[in-house]
């Protein structure tokens, strides 16, 4: 993997389940030394100079065990702060300054157990910020969120891209990713597949269209039908909840070329077409197109 | 970026680190209210079965106690056996606290973010030793007054050469747990080692009885073990008044000892924390 991330810029890490993500995060965090190769954060090898790296990286891991739960979220914060040597009194003013800016201000002094998951990963990303690190590398910092509290983040987020940071995201949802990212590298089984700006990105397959079905009684023997139609590619079906209901997604040259072949291959044998749609791709059929998988398999 | 880092490298942040580390483990540790039985109950409880057998066998009125007073020189069975079993206590509670304190850690799920700092490493371990080493010398200090009250037991010796033996002891009883502590990152889980140490104490370093009784192999693997030294000299400190000449040779066995444990647990430890990072064990529950 060859990849440089400019100064200033959100860089959005996309790639499906296993494709290298947490491990590329787990080695510039220094808590994972690569097998070969060079890293370099902020100037810093993170194998040879990894304390200078530390100091460099505020990092919010996926998962909200980070921080502990039999402390409140102010001695989470004064703790951390000791550990990334920020000196007594700015500690103090680092710490409200954050309990104030991530809105907990009422419950700093509740234990950590007591909170909800939102919380708990406001405290984690207020411990990432503590030392007012210029980098930030964010895993899934939104996954687990409700929805509402997965938009402040993310407008947490820009704010913290106007302040200068630079921040290097992973994400498995997409439209995160699009709204957030400056450029965005796809990454698959450990190699760069993709990187440019999202805009340019979706510019790669904007001559295609995005077929999307919602049928019952979906079978295999349909997807084959399917595929073999002129110009339809990157077919992905998935059940929607616990009913005999599957979203059909497809990527297609000609839409319209390719309906009434879709609609004949579809209809009989149980199968009922209940809705269609012809969409522009988004940055998933970009994924799609690059993968063959969907982002969350 | 708009403002320069707050982080200032440097011995006293790490010290202060090192502080926090320690006060974090005391808060957590006093958030579990279970600690007040182990700290009043467990030490009476463990060494009664010993006391009551070694009551059994010298008779009520210690008619029986002659063999027992010509091999050590002292009459008071029951603090001899209450020191020994306090300090397998203490080891026994070091390898189950010190020995998995980063594996606790590790499945809180907080290693990780500690590892994320740029605090020197092993102060994660020294910091969490410290309120596990005030909760210990708590519960030699209730032992001592539990043993008084109950048994009434007479420590007749001196309570400043106790507490130097047992400040003397700390290297080879915590160097010890450090080794494990080290080892436990990545193979996980040590009860076996742990079953094997304390067993090895319980059996070799005559923690209810004289050594002398011994078959003299065993004896000889006795003298291999620091717990041996730590034992008969925190005996002669408290329960005889034989003064330091009385200790001087356990004593310099027991820095020996810690010395040697404390230099092997760290080595122990740098050497499992790389390799730890190399496999990615660190994040592994």
């Amino acid at each position: 993997m060859d990849l440089q991330i400019r100064r200033g810029e959100i860089f959005g890490l996309l790639g499906p389940n296993g494709a290298g993500k947490s491990t590329t995060i787990r080695m510039l965090c220094t808590l994972l030394e690569p097998t070969s190769g060079t890293a370099t954060v902020n100037g810093f090898d993170v194998v040879k100079q990894a304390n200078e790296a530390r100091r460099s990286l505020g990092t919010v891991l996926a998962g909200e065990r980070s921080i502990y739960w039999k402390l409140t979220g102010r001695e989470n914060l004064e703790y951390f702060a000791a550990l990334y040597h920020i000196p007594a009194a700015a500690a103090k003013k680092r710490v409200d300054e954050l309990i104030e800016r991530m809105e907990i201000k009422d419950r700093a002094n509740e234990l950590v157990e007591k909170y909800s998951t939102g919380m708990r990963q406001r405290i984690a990303i207020a411990k990432a910020l503590l030392a007012r690190p210029p980098i930030l590398l964010l895993d899934e910092p939104t996954l687990g969120l409700d929805p509402q509290a997965a938009r402040n983040l993310r407008e947490l987020i820009a704010q913290l891209k106007a302040e200068g940071h630079t921040i290097l995201l992973t994400t498995h949802y997409m439209e995160e990713a699009d709204q957030l990212s400056d450029r965005i590298g796809i990454i698959d089984a450990g190699k760069v597949i993709a990187l440019d700006t999202p805009n340019n990105l979706k510019r790669r397959i904007d001559q295609k269209e995005v077929i999307r079905l919602e049928v019952s009684g979906w079978h295999e023997s349909i997807a084959e039908k399917l595929k073999s139609i002129a110009g339809i590619e990157n077919l992905l079906a998935r059940q929607q909840g616990e009913d005999d209901l599957w979203e059909v997604n497809m990527q297609a040259n000609d839409s319209r070329a390719a309906l009434p072949r879709i609609v004949e291959h579809i209809s009989g044998n149980g199968t009922r077409l209940a809705n269609m749609n012809i969409l522009k791709p988004s940055l998933e059929d970009v994924f799609i197109h690059l993968t063959g998988k969907a982002l969350r398999d | 970026m708009n403002a320069t880092s707050l982080t200032t490298p440097g011995f006293t942040s790490d010290l202060r680190a090192f502080w926090a580390i320690a006060r974090r483990e005391w808060t957590v540790f006093v958030r579990y209210p279970s600690w007040i039985i182990s700290l009043l109950i467990w030490p009476v409880i463990f060494p009664m079965g010993y006391i009551l057998t070694a009551r059994a066998l010298s008779g009520v009125d210690g008619s029986g106690l002659t063999t027992f007073q010509n091999t050590t020189g002292l009459t008071e069975y029951v603090g001899y056996i209450a020191v020994g079993t306090m300090i397998w206590m203490w080891q026994n509670i070091v390898l189950w606290s010190v020995g998995y304190a980063l594996r606790t850690e590790q499945m809180r799920g907080t290693l990780e973010s500690n590892w994320l700092s740029p605090t020197w490493r092993f102060s994660h371990l020294l910091g969490s030793s410290i309120p596990q080493l005030v909760s210990m010398l708590m519960l030699l200090a209730v032992s001592a007054l539990e043993y008084a009250v109950l048994f009434g037991v007479e420590f007749r010796g001196s309570l400043w050469l106790t507490l130097l033996v047992i400040l003397a002891s700390i290297p080879a009883v915590y160097g010890l747990g450090f080794a494990f502590a080290s080892v436990v990152i990545t193979a996980k889980e040590a009860n076996a080692f742990v079953f094997l140490v304390r067993g090895a104490v319980m059996v070799f370093c005559g923690i209810t009885y004289p050594l002398a009784i011994l078959p003299v192999w065993m004896q000889t693997v006795g003298q291999w073990l620091p717990q041996t030294y730590i034992i008969h000299a925190v005996r002669s400190a408290a329960l005889s008044t034989d003064g330091f000449a009385a200790i001087a040779p356990d004593l310099k066995m027991i820095l020996i000892f810690g010395a040697v444990w404390l230099a092997i647990g760290y080595a122990l430890f740098v050497v499992m924390e790389r390799r730890a990072r190399q496999t990615g064990a660190i994040g592994q529950y």
